[in-house]
């Protein structure tokens, strides 16, 4: 009787041995299986959100506009030249017609202010910085202005043209975020 | 004893298998929380996109362009004469460009106080507002070049300034 009893005592032991290994091995399933679930959501969130790309159209907008603006610079026939005409006339170190204006000056003041009013920027807005360059062909720089903060993340807008002598303008505008 | 034994482990399955129910159904709830507020929020990039699309290609529309007026064929050139024009039939065009405000505003020269344009004072204002419906939202916006015919000396001349376009667009509720 003694004996059985032991024995059952034993045999119990084990079981309870065993099923405690084979819970184990449940609970780590389920955790496995709810890793790989939050694993999967948060791979499908961040692919989501890194889609979203920033355009850069507003800052080629702003390029394209400013090269139209009449300046007060004048030709011969004592029309106001565009600015994309002053950039020409400053490459060549020409002064406007009437009142004998630096040309590179009007350019310099004209893309200063207008640069100035369309960019409203600071270390809590969102635009913190930007700059503008005019190359001439890639060798001569015309203009470089930078204002604000410079980080990392910018936006870029580009347009480049020919002039009549066969060299090509470039103007590059990046808008710091 | 193993009759004990055996009650206790359909009670601990039991357990386990509510708990699991908990767990999936509160990670299903937290799941279609945040699908929810991802819909209403693609729904405002939606129409935050409109919008900037709006923006960038009204200024090539016949209606805004400058056209070959002013010399060669220019991008984001907006003809203001046109625009004046359009502002007095502009009753007209109140669907054309869906639900949204359209302004118009001179940023260089800058001029102090926001003078909004009529026929009596054209040139001299810096605002134009097209379409004034009740929306609220945020607002996308396109640098322009502001063009116009002008008298001076007797010659007409062109005369090009640097704008903003303002499109306001309703946000998704």
């Amino acid at each position: 009787m003694k004996r059985e009893n032991k024995r059952e005592q034993e045999s119990y032991r084990l079981l309870s041995r065993k099923s405690g290994q084979e819970e184990m091995v449940g609970f780590g399933l389920i955790l496995i299986l709810v890793a790989i679930i939050f694993i999967v959501f948060i791979a499908s969130y961040i692919r989501k959100s890194s889609d979203v790309n920033d355009e850069d159209y507003e800052a080629n907008s702003f390029v394209q506009a400013i090269l139209q603006y009449t300046t007060p610079c004048e030709e011969e026939n004592l029309n106001n030249l565009s600015l994309q005409k002053v950039i020409f006339k400053c490459q060549k170190k020409e002064v406007c017609y009437y009142r004998h204006m630096d040309s590179c000056k009007v350019l310099n003041d004209t893309i200063k202010g207008a640069a100035r009013e369309s960019w409203n920027i600071g270390t809590k807005n969102p635009n913190k910085g930007y700059s503008l360059i005019i190359n001439v062909s890639e060798s001569e720089q015309l203009l470089n202005i930078t204002e604000g903060v410079v980080t990392n993340n910018y936006r870029t807008g580009l347009q480049d043209f020919g002039d009549p002598h066969g060299d090509y303008i470039i103007i590059l505008m990046d808008v710091y975020t | 004893m193993v009759n004990k034994f055996g009650q206790m482990k359909i009670q601990q399955m039991s357990f386990m298998l509510l708990a699991v129910f908990l767990f999936f159904s509160l990670v299903g709830m937290i799941i279609i929380t945040v699908k929810m507020s991802e819909l209403r929020n693609s729904a405002t990039e939606l129409e935050r996109q409109n919008a900037m699309l709006l923006a960038t290609k009204l200024a090539s529309s016949p209606e805004f362009s400058c056209g070959d007026v002013y010399g060669t064929p220019k991008t984001d050139c907006v003809d203001l004469d046109k625009v004046m024009m359009l502002k007095e039939n502009i009753n007209k065009y109140s669907n054309f460009w869906g639900s949204s405000n359209i302004e118009i505003m001179r940023i260089y020269p800058k001029n102090k106080t926001i003078t909004e344009c009529n026929s009596t004072n054209y040139p001299n204002c810096n605002y134009i507002k097209l379409l004034d419906k009740s929306l609220s939202g945020y607002d996308a916006s396109n640098f322009v070049a502001l063009c116009r015919k002008e008298k001076d000396k007797g010659e007409t001349v062109t005369k090009c300034e640097m704008g903003k376009i303002i499109i306001r667009y309703e946000e998704a509720k």
